[in-house]
């Protein structure tokens, strides 16, 4: 049922491979004999753990090892795909896929244009990322020692009834063998501590959350004042118990950084996915070289800013990846496209390809995107001049209708602001928008663009992301 | 699709663990295996993308010594030892919960509808066909209309459980899913509407959610002028635009260990009104062919069906075998125990509590359509929202929004709304005069189980904010 693999200290064989070079390229030269066009097999072997504590207590620890692996077969311009946790058994699932690709090939009628891939530079190579402190090698006491320190300054007033402390590890390990001889090995690391703080006050009850996290080992949790982001998600609590509901309807917004990420990664970043704008499920749709947004608004995808949470040496059809400018001035000036989309749209491939894991297959998505830095000095700058408005930051997430280009994300806490300050706390604020109108309503930007706190993005696969930018200024904003 | 030895090798891989277990002196051990397999159709821009099959599964083994657990998971029985070595580390830095023990075995009795057969001899080209089929309706429903994503898809899947207190117990159920997103793109407005229907049996060819995604698109064309000051008003909820809400914050308000710890907005509520005074919400672990439902639950415990709020009033909770243990323990309830709640996100996760096929009904007969708009007379039909995942489930407060929207007045819908925030406190709005449907759908979650639902009328407490 499930594959032949032993785990060694690493969790790796000790060939340091899982795939069986010459059966796999067998399979892929038996692929193309079929009549395939493009064979591809992705395996990734992911050793992860998870560790929770409950009101300082350890709830649970989970260690995991899983291996998947994805063949992948384009047959008269159509995709056939097959995976499993069976890695023996994929040699002989090349004839089913390569009848699989061909009975969608039959069905497309003939106004649709076969899938066509875009060309790429082959690698025959290995690229690791090392983690300064290999997460493999940290023991539980040493997570439970950090998570309690983040506990224990959340946890340090009465009125806060309960703490949940997370935190998650994985060294993801990735080969990728094709029939155009492209033969690559990647691995890197990913690290994460989050806590969920419930306050209660009389009848009021209110919860934050709070993360720190990015690409790398121990040494990302380590480089973070645990203390302090634990006395920040105390205070934002306690305040949150006395906050006021906030008004409804259209004022200035002031979002912080994680705010400014989370709108920028659901109003823009999933409508310039190419897959989305190519099935005709995007706002973007024809609008690349048009103005779309103020002239101070620029934005980039980056999966090599090293420490940010979404980010990877490789993408998942085996690309090296590079920064992606989605805005250059208000000017939309490049989708997100793996290589299907790139040859459809005719663009250059941009690496955008990626997978949940090894059993699922790759699609157009983002990794690190963030609006770069304004010229204003400092959110005092930005807010001098409002009168009435709101400032927002954390952020509860957001959903968008790429198509329809609506979009919304919901703040952990916000002010109200009065006047050019900052007066009375408010609580549940949630902001929507149109994408093509609120990127022309971005008024101000601070100068210092970064990363913010993790996230995770769905799109029928999780993937691990990083959003930020500056303190951003929206003149008009529909706040709820 | 599914071997015909899928089961026998799960239990047996479970057994060979177990016998590791026993080997080794451990207290008491759990071992659980999942084997799944499927196929599946992707759908873009209107024609058939992409067709996958495949399966993947594995082990978890639970070690419980002296009150302390440890859990583990793992793909090869070879790296088994290892699996339990790790879950034993982890066991002895765990706290010791007094009184926590494995579940014993019970006589459990099984649930019906939960496998067909028919899925199982659903092949790739019959997916193909249906979906083909799917396409095909929704072009001649309307010209304009594509499916600009989805897809559909079968699966069987293989579950076993191994425990040193005597349960031995395995099984197949099987699914057949679809979603569409149906989009009108047309005299420069887009229009779209995303409906999914799943099944233990086999769907229709074309289930009926793929007309009403259609219906969706076009319905809310033509976006009329409201009046754009927020203001609080009735709403008409599909079981579609509510369920994702309603998912988020009530199954969490009824874990027993939350009401306990005061983490739900019903803690210190057990038999008090909760809800209005005709409402129930039951739980049923049973129901014939029900999404989540089983014989056992996550941990082997025999399933039930239990009434949670009873006439508006709360009279149960769900609990799985730790977490009763452990709030006793730590003296927040005096008597707690299982009642068959565990529920498990595969062979990756350790057992927790959740709620399985969670029903809200109504003692009033279920109006039609119709007859909610009547009452109504002012306010919104709302369809689906986006950011029911940013509500908090343990205040019930919510702010998301809406594209998917209709204006009534009078009891007559006056026309679509481009957009609108949806804000309010669900625990507070359930509370009052709340009417329900007459169709029950069922509709998946965001968090553990199936919520079956009808249309939900909320009179009072919510607020829109039109754009």
């Amino acid at each position: 049922m499930v594959m032949s693999a032993s785990p060694n200290d690493d969790h790796r064989p000790s060939t340091g491979r899982y795939l069986n070079q010459s059966k796999i390229q067998s399979a892929l030269d038996h692929a193309q004999e079929l009549g395939a066009s493009y064979a591809e097999v992705r395996l990734m072997a992911i050793t992860d753990s998870s560790v929770a504590l409950r009101d300082a207590k350890l709830e649970r620890a989970i260690p995991g090892q899983e291996v998947g692996v994805t063949l992948r077969i384009l047959a008269d311009g159509a995709w056939g795909v097959h995976s499993t946790t069976d890695l023996v058994s994929l040699p002989s699932q090349i004839e089913s896929t390569v009848r699989l690709a061909k009975a969608v090939a039959a069905r497309r009628s003939s106004k649709d244009a076969p899938v066509q891939l875009a060309e790429v530079p082959i690698f025959e190579d290995e690229i690791h990322w090392k983690s300064k402190k290999d997460v493999r090698h940290t023991d539980l006491q040493t997570k439970i020692e950090h998570l309690k320190t983040l506990h224990d300054s959340a946890a340090d007033d009465d009125r806060i009834i309960s703490v949940t402390c997370g935190w998650s590890d994985e060294h993801l390990h990735t080969e990728l063998m094709t029939s155009e001889g492209m033969n690559r090995t990647w691995s890197f690391q990913r690290s994460l501590i989050n806590a969920s703080v419930t306050g209660r006050d009389g009848g009021e009850v209110v919860s934050y959350r709070t993360r720190h996290g990015g690409e790398g080992g121990l040494e990302v949790i380590e480089s973070c004042d645990l203390g302090q982001l634990g006395e920040v998600a105390r205070i934002a609590t306690l305040r949150l118990l006395k906050a006021e509901r906030a008004p409804s309807g259209k004022m200035p917004l002031i979002a912080d950084r994680d705010l400014t990420g989370v709108y920028i990664h659901e109003a823009l970043g999933h409508p310039c996915e190419a897959d989305l704008v190519a099935a005709g499920d995007s706002c973007l749709d024809g609008k690349l070289g048009q103005t779309i947004g103020n002239e101070i608004v620029t934005v980039v995808d980056d999966p090599t800013i090293r420490g940010g949470y979404g980010a990877h040496p490789i993408d998942d059809e085996g690309l090296n990846t590079r920064e992606k400018c989605l805005i250059k001035n208000g000017v939309l000036t490049e989708y997100l496209n793996h290589r299907e989309t790139a040859h459809h749209f005719g663009l250059a491939p941009n690496a955008g390809a990626r997978a949940q894991d090894g059993l699922h297959h790759p699609l157009v998505r983002m990794s690190n995107t963030l609006i770069q830095g304004g010229t204003h000095n400092d959110m005092d700058e930005l807010m001098e001049d409002i009168e009435y408005g709101v400032y927002a930051c954390g952020s509860r997430g957001g959903q968008v209708d790429t198509g329809r280009g609506s979009f919304q994300f919901a703040a952990q806490e916000a002010w109200l602001i009065e006047n050019g300050e900052l007066t009375r706390p408010l609580k549940d604020v949630s902001v929507s928008g149109l994408t093509l109108q609120i990127l022309k309503d971005v008024d101000g930007l601070t100068r210092d663009a970064q990363l913010a706190a993790p996230g995770f993005c769905g799109k029928g696969q999780t993937v691990p992301v990083g959003d930020g930018g500056p303190i951003m200024r929206i003149s008009q904003a529909l706040v709820g | 699709m599914l071997p015909d030895d899928a089961v026998d090798r799960i239990a047996e891989g479970c057994r060979q663990i177990g016998a590791l277990c026993k080997s080794q002196g451990i207290e008491q051990w759990e071992v659980v295996a999942t084997q799944s397999y499927g196929h599946s159709i992707d759908i873009e821009a209107g024609k058939i993308s992409l067709a996958a099959g495949g399966g993947e599964g594995g082990y978890g083994v639970r070690v419980v010594e002296d009150g302390r657990f440890g859990y583990a998971y793992l793909v090869d029985l070879s790296s088994a030892e290892y699996a339990l070595k790790q879950a034993r580390d982890i066991a002895k830095a765990s706290p010791s919960v007094a009184g926590f023990v494995l579940p014993s075995e019970q006589p459990a009795e099984k649930v019906g509808g939960l496998f067909d057969t028919n899925i199982l001899n659903i092949g790739p080209e019959d997916l193909l066909e249906q979906a083909d089929a799917v396409l095909s309706e929704v072009a001649s429903l309307d010209q304009r209309a594509v499916v600009t994503g989805g897809g559909l898809g079968v699966g069987a899947s293989a579950g076993a459980i191994y425990t040193s207190e005597g349960i031995e117990s395995s099984g197949v159920t099987t699914s057949h899913g679809i979603g569409v997103q149906v989009s009108i793109d047309a005299n420069d407005e887009l229009t779209s509407s995303y409906e999914g229907d799943s099944s233990r049996k086999r769907l229709e060819q074309v289930p009926d959610c793929v007309a009403v995604a259609v219906d969706w698109a076009q319905k809310t064309r033509g976006p009329i002028e409201v009046n754009t000051e927020a203001h609080d008003t009735p709403v008409l909820m599909t079981s579609e635009g509510f369920s994702p809400l309603f998912s988020m914050v009530v199954p969490s308000a009824v874990r027993g260990d939350r009401l306990v710890r005061s983490e739900s907005f019903w803690s210190g509520k057990q038999g008090e009104m909760v809800l209005a005074n005709d409402l129930s919400l039951i739980d049923d672990g049973r129901m014939e062919g029900g999404k989540s439902a089983s014989a056992r639950d996550g941990e082997g415990v025999p399933t039930r069906r239990q009434t949670l709020v009873e006439n508006g009033r709360l009279i149960g909770s769900l609990w799985s075998t730790r977490d009763a243990a452990q709030q006793v323990a730590e003296g927040r309830i005096e008597h707690a125990q299982t009642n068959g709640c565990a529920v498990r996100g595969g062979h990756q996760s350790p057992p927790y509590t959740g709620c399985s096929d969670l029903h809200m009904t109504s003692t009033r007969t279920g109006s039609s359509q119709d007859a909610l708009l009547e009452r109504m007379e002012d306010g919104y039909i709302v369809h689906s929202v986006m950011g029911a995942h940013t509500a908090n489930p343990t205040s019930g407060d919510f702010s998301v929004t809406s594209s998917t929207l209709l204006r009534v007045e009078g009891g007559e819908i006056l026309g679509p709304v481009k957009q609108a925030g949806l804000s309010g406190n669900l625990a507070k709005a359930l509370s009052e005069e709340v009417y329900l449907g007459d169709d029950v759908r069922v509709q998946g979650s965001y968090s553990s189980g199936a919520m079956h639902l009808p249309d939900v009328l909320l009179m009072q407490g919510l607020r829109i904010n039109p754009a």
